[in-house]
Order: C-alpha cells, then structure tokens, then sequence
C-alpha cells in the first residue's frame, strides 16, 4: 500500500491507543491508596476537613463518573486544573513539556553521535584494538546508574572545571549558548546510556549486515570495505535502530524523572513524580495523554521511515 | 548608627522581662494585669557582622522536605505550610518572630495584651506598614487573615478555641477564646496566622491565581514562581524596616538530595542550604561552608499502641524502653550530637526537664525478662520516609531483637503512613512529638491525646493533664504539669522517647543571618531563618 | 530508564544465507566469547547463593551499630561496614541474590507472558489480533514508569512488588518480539505443513512455533534481564524499589549515592558487582545471538 495509506491507517489506529492509554492511566492512579485530598492537606487534617475538600474537588464521585467528566472536557480541549496549584493542566504542560523535549533531543542527538561512529567503526574490525575499548566502555556506560553518572559529571565538570552549573535550567530567553550550557550534563547523563546501549545493538546489527549476501557479492564486485559500509551496511542496520528508538519514547520518560530531580530542571518528569505523590490525577492523565500521543506520532514516522528505507515493507507486508 | 541604636534597644529588651532560658517572656503571671507583655525590642542583628546591603542569593532546599510546594504559597491552603516556612517568611514577614533566648520578637505586630481574665487576646499591628501592591496593613486585613485561616483545612492552621475575632481601631485585632489558652502566642510560630496575605491581593486575582503569586507585606516580592522547582523573589521596596532586607534578590531552588546539594554548592552559585539531615556529610560541608547545627524542639518517640496487641500488655512496653539503648544510637549514628531526652521535651524549647523520675533506660537483662513476661512480642515498626529514620528503625530492630523480640520493620511514604495511622492496625512507629511550646503546633495532644487518630495512647487522666497546661497562663504551673504528664507516661511506660533530631544550615562564609548563620530556637523542627536580616558581609 | 525493546534482533535478523565456516581461530574465538562470559556468569551466581552456605560471611542485616562505618580490611568485614553496621561483602551476595532473582523474574514473565500474547497476535488473524496489538501498544505508549510507581506506591515496597512492577516492561517488549518473528515464521513451509496436516492452532503455537522462537527470546531476556536489575536501581533512586535493611544492588547503591562524597566504597561496590553481571549478560547475549543466526 502506498505511504500515504499507511499514514492512515496507522492513525487511525491510534485513536484507541491514546483512548486507552487515558483509560489505563485513570485505572491506575485510582488503585492508589489516599486520595488527592488527602496528599494535599498533610498528615494534620482531620477527617472531616479531608472529606470536605474531595467533595470540593468532586474526589466523591464514583469511577465511571469521574472518568466520564475528564473524557467529555478533555475531548473539548479542556484538560482541567491541577488538583493542588489549580493551574490549569494545558498551562503546566506548555511550560514544562518544552524543557522536557530540549532536554530528550539534546540527549539523543548525543547518543547518535556516539553510536553511529563508533559501532560503524567497532563493526569494521570486530575483535580489534577500538572494538574491544569501546566494547568496554559501552558496557560500563550502560550499566552506570543514571544517578550516579549525574552526580559524577557534577563532580567533574561543574565542581572541579566549573564548565557547567551544576543545577537548574536557563531558559533560551536567557541566552541560547546558556540554555545549552544548562542541559549538557543532564543531557550526558541520560545521553551517554542510551548512547552505550545505541552502540552494543547498531554494532552487531552491522555485524550481520555485513554477513549478508549482498556485501560479500559487493566485495566480490571490488568495491572497498568503506564503502560497502557506509552506503549500504550501515544504512540497513538502521531500521533496528530507528524500531527501538521509537518504542523507547514512552520509558525515556522515567530516566527524566530522575535527571530532572538532580539538576533542579522544571520539566515533564519531575511534574510527573509530584502528581502521583499528590495523586493529581488530572495532571498525570495530561501527561500521559501528551506521551502517548509523542509515542504513536513516532511510531508513525519509524514506520513512515521504513517504508521509504525499504520498498519491499510497502508491499510485502500487510500486517503492519 | 541606626545598628548602635538597634543593639542598644535588643538590650534593654532582653535584660526586661525575659527570665531563664524557657522564654517566659511569652507568658504572664497568673492574677496581674498584664499590657506589652510582648517585649518590645525590634528585630535587630544578633551577631556583630553588620551584612552589606546589596546582593544576590540563591537558597537550596530539598525535594520532598522542604523543596516542594505542590498546593501553592498561601498560607490557607498551603498543605506543606510548615515545611515551606522560608518562602512564607520571605513572602509574607511575620507577625512575631521567635528570638535567641526564645523570647517573642515583633516584626510586623508591635506586642500583645492579654486582658485578666485571659480570654480575649489583643494583636497590636505596626503602624504606617503597607502590602508590597500598596494597600494597608491594618486589622481588618490582619482579621480577615485569622478568619480564614481558623476555617482553614490545612494541618497548620491554628487550634485556638476561639469563638470570635474583631477589630478595634485601626491597628488592634482582638482574639475572642471560650477559655484561657496559654500557648497562644507561642502558636504564632508554627501555625498559619502569622503570615498575612493583601485581601485586596487576593480578591482581585482570586484563590488559584494568588497561591501561584502571593502578596504580603514581608521583605520580598514574587518575580517568578515554578512550582516546586524554583521560586524568584527580589526586594519589596516598600518593607517597613529601614535598611531591610539587606539582599536584592532571593531565589529558592530545590535539590534532590543532601550529596546534590553538597556538589551544587561546591560548584559555586548557590550561598545556602537549609535543613542538611546526613551526618557523615557535616563535615565535608564544614571544609567550604559555614555550617550551623540546628537543633529542632521536636524529640523523637517511639509511639506504642496501646489500644492493640501487643502493646497493650505492660510488660511489652517495658521491654521497648529496656531494649533500646538511646545513647548508642546518638553515640554510633549520630556523633553524639543529640541531647538524649526522656520526655517530650527539648533543651531548646520552653519547659524542659531533663531526666525523668523513674524512666527506664537501657538493661538488656530486664528487657530479656519483660519480653519473657510478655509471652514473646512480634512488633512491626514503620516511620515516615527519610534518610535519618532508615538508620534509626535498622538500629532499633537489631536492638530489639537482641532482647529476643521478632521485629519487621519499614519506611513507608507520608500517605501509607497516615492510613496505617487511621486503620489502627499500627503496633509501633517513630514519629516526633513536641515542639517549642508542647501545646501548640504538632504539640503532644497530637501524639498522647486520646482523641487524636495519630496517637497511641487513650488515657483520659493524661488527656486532662495536657488540658490544664493548655488553659493555665502560669509558667511555673505549666512546667509542673508537663512534668507530671512526662512522669506519667514514663510510668506507664506509653512510649519511649530518643532524641531531638539536629539539622545544619549551610551557608557560604560571606553570608550572616539569625536563623542560618547564627541560632535560634526551632518552633518544632526548624528555625525561621529572618530573611530580611540575611546580607553578604564585605568579605 | 530505557528499555531494550530490541526489534533489531528481528528486524534485520532474517538469517541470512552462512558463509563458509570461520577459520580455526575464529572458532576459538567465538567459543571463548561465549564461553567465558556464561562461565563469569555462572561464577557470580554460584557466589550470590552457594558461598554463603559454603563459606563463613556476616550476615547483611541486623549489624551493630557499633560496628558502622569500618574501612575495608578490618577482620571480619573483608569490603568494611555501612552507616549501620552491616557487612558490605555480604551484602553485595544477598543482594545479589536478590538482583538476580529480579532480574531472571521479570524476564521469565516476559518470556511466558509477553511470548504467549506475541505468538497469539502474530499467528491469529482478524478481531483477535488486531485487539491483542492495540492492547500492547496502550502499554508500550503508556509511561512504563508511571506503572512501576504506582505499583510500588500502591503495594508498597518489596521484592515480588518490584518483579511485579518491572514486568511491566518487559510483557511488552516480548510481546512485540514474539509477533514479529511470528509473523515471520508464519508462512514458512513447517508451518503450513502443520496447518494443513490439520494441527488444531493451539499444537502449532506451543510445540511448532515456541521452540523456534525460543532462542531469540532466550537472547533478549540475557539483555532484558541486566536491563531490569538497572531499573530495579532506578525505582531504589525513588525509595520505591527493594526495601531496606534487605540489600540489593540497587537499593545499596542509592543508599550509597547520599555520602557519596565522604565513602565512595559504598556506591563502587554494587556499581561494579553490577557492571560485571550486565557486562556477562550483555556478551554471552551477543555471542549467543551470533550463533544462531549464523545457522
């Protein structure tokens, strides 16, 4: 089927996702125990005081109903207030989700920038001097706790060579170079795991790549090892790459939560951790609403990738 | 010459009405007419560096403690209104304030007379004092506060049996009690009223947009607030006291942890931490910083139910006190930081005493027979999440057990925490009890009243006894109370008490300020820090 | 936290056609690289839950606090104490147990779980499919985290909790895994035969389809399975994971990571018992897929 039939299909699939996806998140926030109003008071109110601020906040009403309510104001654009600031939810989504999104492109522009090289180059001569260095290197890099690595570039960069502040965000108002300055670490710090395990995957992906027919009848042909990898091994291996890099969108939230908390930045993560502490559902499900959507709108365009990457997808395979 | 004039006034205050180390400065004698009982010193620098005026802070605080202000900076509906005291203060000032010797300070109120029969209060407000949006600070601003604050749902609203609040004048608000309470004013420090937001403020922008913007009439003003994140205040040009504050700008950020504080400021740009829990980071602290051991009037407790097995048996709860050995813990843990307490009491807070008639201390013998006696004792015992109570429970179930009790022990999140309180199912918990003045704030009643859900104890004689040192304005009466409240429930051996948990303020060396650089009383946990008093010395 | 949702050992692992066996060296080679990692893995888990049946270790709880603190060395406590009096040495083997439990856990739910939802989404056709993978998406869409908190939070803390939690990655990402290489495997001739012999559908998943999905699964879960003990550090950072005064790894290296300035040690340790086993996981998991699929 051509591209566009595809794009199509695949959103309009993904309507029962995202429903799902608010479904799911609703479920579980309610399995918790204590309510908002609860989490909001302090362990002094008394009980009655607790009771009259859930029925403020319509805490009261049964499942289905709050469920209801959300769903119908949400599907008008309405997303509804923060149970604690009273913010509204769009509010504190435009003033977090762009942190956020700096700070998860930042740090995965840095792990291509790690992976594409170096497993390119490792895969050249598997087995060899740089291969097994960056072998070691890479399996260090992923094992690290993120935490760790947070407080270790702290450590380095910003106590012993001051290069980088050590926390908070400076916004791009503040200067570009700055905002930048203020999102290398935390970006290090989320970028370099995940660039370690780019690494270990895009290597042996091109390992079997070069396994393949194709580069040993390329070889055959005279062309050079260089060339065979760049223009056709390499290439090819990506689509494992670009698969894995658009499942991991929904979990590279959770290593936000954690940078976010080191380094002060006011992002989606932090906001996040906060709302299930304070069981603010309306703005856990805003969240969740804004990344199931990121997640299927890469999907879509992993898919969209393959399928311009790879002619026999389009027509090969139906089931997609 | 105004700091000639401002010590000279600090001591003729100090060397009028206070007496002995308990603050009775806060208290009258019983019978006699009482009028400016509130000493009337003004808040003045209480070391000799005079700070520059001028310059830039950056104060961190932690998320999860302090750092976290989810349900927003008004004082009426802030639910972690005691833990975001600094940002109040800063924000909002202070009616009183609670001085060195743990006398009362004024600050935005002038002093305070209680009429004889010790049922209607009167609040002097300072004269000629505006909000930072211009409107008056006057009493129908100050009344409307205390109104809405009384009504307030939140856990630090004050408890006064009040049955109403009126105006006189301008600049007296009267504070109408069904019956004598004595810890009133000492409640201005650890509950909500003492913070008075602009009612024009609040109208105009309505309660959600006011939390997120608040207006007082305190030192500083609101630039920019990032919930929990990061909080921009700069000077109020229109604060009442010359000269005050000394900094141009104040900005709150928070940080995850005690180690990530540590780095942030040993990467330079931050000035100050506040509430530092992690003993073994002291000193690394010590080699850069300034750092301040802050003591809080909040001693810890192991809280026993008695209302269920297996501490309702006797000889169960003796074998807690004999098996516990506090001063190996504050020794091994702690340094030996802490004064080991017995009752709730602390040394830094208003009627202390320090040994107890009759406690049971440490004998490993006799906690061995008692569990025997008891017929074996299987306890769970949780507390509250944070890094100091993690070490405490792991040293007391090696203890416990040693006297041949099963213990299980866990650390539970502030929510599970509360409902295991409300199920009763509870069997022991490490909590604190206390505060500056034991009958206000997260005072004993809340712990030891046989009405709290947050109490293990249901005694109607120990209820009756915190009763009569609530109503009674005379000192001397009251710490005789406390002390038979303390006695009694040593005797019956209700629950066994550590210590009151330091914290340590941190400051770069260039900075003063009461409250971060130099010590005053914690009115439970921590100190107010007096931001407008907080400046760069020139070096 | 990042997950290894590798699609890449399906993607593109198509076997291709082999070419001629390796030279004698690259077979050593090839043995070692899969021999001494599965053999340094075998070491540590023998370590975690046989030396302390074998060998005299303090046990890793209910130390004195007099004894907090001690340096490396001292007699009795071979890598020093904690803040509480604890043997560290003997804490990195329970919580190792634990680590390793947790992590072979999760991806055996996974396995079992996720391959079963996977191979029925790929082999079934229509409604039930197409169900099955809106299902999968929803939990893959969904912030894995989100779940894993809640849980913790809901259930409180624990060991089963955590496995509980954490399954939550890994049910998906099988489930992906198994639907591809079925829908792989799906029109090839065993498979038809099967069919057409007049196999009932359930036969030709379990006996037909399983085993030959087995060996990329098994490879996936080496990965997985040094993934999950990570995260299970991740949920530790946010006093969600394996409760004290139990160790795991991860709940020593949070703990550690609050005086890492002051004892180091406390946070090295764990950090390179976990950097061997994920290292062991991660190469045996290579080889091991190098091998099949140059079949």
């Amino acid at each position: 089927m051509t591209v566009y039939r595809l794009a199509a299909r695949r959103l309009l699939t993904a309507i029962p996702v995202v429903w799902g996806v608010t479904f799911l998140g609703f479920t579980v926030l309610n399995l918790l125990p204590g309510d908002a109003a609860q989490a909001l008071l302090g362990a002094d109110a008394t009980p009655s005081e607790v009771a009259a601020l859930s029925k403020q906040l319509h805490l009261d009403q049964p499942f289905f109903a709050r469920y209801g309510n959300w769903l119908a104001s949400a599907l008008s654009g309405h997303l509804g207030n923060s149970l604690g600031s009273g913010q509204p939810v769009t509010t504190i989504l435009a003033q977090r989700l762009p942190v956020t999104f700096e700070l998860l492109l930042y740090a995965f522009i840095i792990s291509l920038l790690i992976a594409i090289p170096v497993a390119t180059l490792a895969a050249r001569r598997p087995g060899g001097v740089f291969d097994s260095i960056t072998t070691f290197i890479a399996l260090v890099g992923l094992s690290i706790a993120p935490y760790i690595l947070a407080l270790l570039l702290i450590l380095f960069f910003a106590v012993d060579l001051s290069l980088f502040p050590a926390l908070g965000w400076t916004p791009v108002s503040g200067g570009l170079g700055a905002n930048l300055r203020s999102l290398t670490l935390p970006a290090l710090s989320l970028g370099f795991p995940i660039g370690c395990f780019y690494t270990r995957l895009l290597r042996a992906d091109v390992l079997e790549q070069l396994d393949e027919d194709y580069v040993v009848t390329a070889h055959a042909k005279g062309l050079p090892g260089w060339r065979v990898l760049l223009r056709h091994a390499t290439p090819n291996s990506m689509f494992g790459l670009i698969t894995v890099v658009a499942l991991n969108v929904g979990t590279l939230l959770g290593g936000t939560v954690i940078v976010e908390q080191i380094f002060g930045l006011p992002g989606i993560g932090e906001e996040l951790f906060q709302a299930i502490q304070t069981r603010d559902f309306p703005v856990l499900e805003g969240i969740v609403v804004v990344f199931a959507v990121l997640v299927v709108v890469i999907g879509l365009l992993a898919d969209l990738l393959y399928a311009v990457l790879d002619p026999r997808i389009r027509y090969d395979n139906p089931g997609q | 010459m105004a700091a000639v004039l401002l010590s000279a006034a600090a001591v003729a205050a100090c060397s009028g009405k206070a007496t002995g180390s308990g603050g009775a400065a806060a208290g009258t004698t019983a019978g006699g007419t009482s009028t400016g009982a509130g000493a009337s010193a003004t808040v003045g620098p209480q070391n000799s560096a005079t700070p520059q005026p001028g310059g830039s802070f950056t104060m961190l605080e932690e998320t999860g403690l302090t750092g976290a202000w989810p349900t927003g900076l008004d004082p009426a509906t802030d639910g972690n209104g005691s833990a975001n005291q600094s940002y109040l203060d800063a924000i909002y000032g202070n009616l009183f304030e609670l001085g060195a010797n743990g006398q009362t300070i004024d600050d935005l109120a002038t002093g305070y007379t209680i009429t004889p029969d010790a049922k209607t209060v009167a609040i002097h407000l300072r004269p000629g004092v505006t909000f930072s949006d211009g409107t008056p600070f006057n009493a129908a601003a100050v009344a409307f506060n205390f109104k809405r604050d009384i009504a307030s749902a939140v856990g630090d609203k004050p408890n006064w049996p009040v049955s109403s609040i009126t105006t006189s004048g301008n600049y007296d608000v009267l504070i109408h009690l069904t019956q004598p309470y004595a810890p009133i004013i000492n409640t201005f420090h650890d509950s909500n009223v003492n913070w008075i937001v602009s009612p024009t403020a609040l109208q105009k922008m309505g309660e959600n947009a006011f939390k997120l913007a608040p207006v007082g009439a305190g030192p500083f003003t609101v630039v920019s607030d990032t919930v929990s994140s990061e909080l921009a205040l700069k000077k109020n040009p229109h604060y009442w006291a010359p000269g005050e504050p000394y900094l141009n700008s104040l900005t709150f950020k928070s940080v995850a942890s005690d180690e990530a504080a540590l780095e942030t400021m040993q990467a330079g740009g931050v000035q100050g931490y506040e509430g530092m829990q992690t003993p073994q980071l002291a000193s690394a602290f010590g080699q850069q910083f300034n750092v301040l051991d802050v003591p809080s009037t909040s001693p810890y407790v192991i809280q026993l139910n008695t209302a269920i097995a297996p501490f309702n048996n006797l000889n169960a709860r003796e074998a807690v006190y004999y098996a516990t050995d506090v001063n190996l813990i504050d020794q091994r843990l702690f340094g030996n930081l802490h004064p080991v307490t017995e009752g709730f009491t602390a040394p830094n807070g208003l009627f202390y005493e320090q040994d107890v008639p009759g406690y049971r201390t440490y004998d490993l013998a006799k906690a061995k027979a008692a569990v025997k006696a008891a017929g074996g004792v299987t306890v769970d015992l949780m507390a509250t999440q944070s890094s100091v109570t993690q070490t405490v429970l792991e040293a007391l179930q090696t203890m416990w057990q040693a006297a041949g009790m099963t213990v299980n022990i866990h650390v539970d999140q502030l929510a599970n925490v509360i409902q295991q309180f409300q199920g009763n199912k509870w069997q022991a918990s490490l909590q604190t009890a206390g505060a500056f003045d034991p009958a206000a704030g997260l005072g004993v009643n809340f712990r030891f009243g046989s009405k709290s859900v947050f109490s293990g104890v249901h005694d109607p004689k120990l209820d009756t006894l915190f009763a009569a040192a609530t109503s009674t304005l005379d000192t001397a009466k009251r710490q005789q109370l406390y002390d038979q409240a303390a006695a009694y429930i040593s005797q019956n051996a209700y629950a066994p008490f550590l210590f009151p948990v330091n914290g340590w303020n941190i400051a770069a060396k260039n900075v003063t300020g009461p409250g971060l650089t130099t010590l005053l009383p914690a009115s439970a946990v921590r100190p107010e820090i007096l931001w407008a008093q907080v400046g760069f010395t020139g070096q | 936290m990042t997950t290894p949702v590798s699609e890449a050992a399906t993607a593109v692992a198509a076997p291709g056609l082999a070419v001629s066996a390796p030279p004698a060296r690259g077979r050593l080679r090839q043995s070692l690289s899969l021999y001494l990692p599965a053999g340094l893995l075998l070491a540590i888990i023998a370590a975690c839950f046989l030396s302390p049946l074998v060998a005299t270790v303090s046990p890793p709880t209910g130390g004195s606090v007099l004894n907090a603190g001690l340096p490396a060395g001292t007699p009795g406590f071979p890598l020093g104490t904690d803040a509480n009096g604890n043997d560290i040495f003997s804490r990195l083997l329970y919580g190792g147990r634990v680590s390793l439990e947790v992590g072979a856990a999760t991806q055996l739910i996974g396995i079992a779980l996720g391959g079963l939802i996977g191979m029925i989404a790929g082999y079934s056709r229509g409604l039930l499919a197409a169900v099955l993978m809106r299902v999968l998406d929803v939990f893959i869409a969904f912030p894995s985290l989100v779940l894993a908190l809640a849980i913790a939070e809901g259930l409180g803390p624990g060991e089963l909790h955590v496995i509980w939690a954490l399954s939550f990655y890994s049910v998906p990402a099988f489930a992906r895994l198994a639907r591809s290489a079925t829908l792989r495997l799906r029109d090839q001739n065993f498979m038809l035969a099967a069919a057409l012999s007049g196999t009932p559908r359930w036969r030709i998943v379990l006996f037909h389809l399983a085993p030959n999905l087995l060996p990329q699964l098994m490879t996936f879960a080496l990965l997985g399975a040094g993934v999950a003990i990570i995260q299970e550090g991740a949920l530790s950072f946010l006093s969600l994971g394996v409760p004290p005064p139990g160790a795991s790894w991860g709940n020593m290296i949070a703990a550690g990571m609050q005086t890492m300035s002051v004892r180091p040690s406390l946070v090295l340790f764990p950090c390179l018992a976990l950097l061997i086993t994920v290292a062991a996981l991660n190469l045996l998991g290579d080889a091991l897929r190098a091998r099949w699929s140059a079949r």
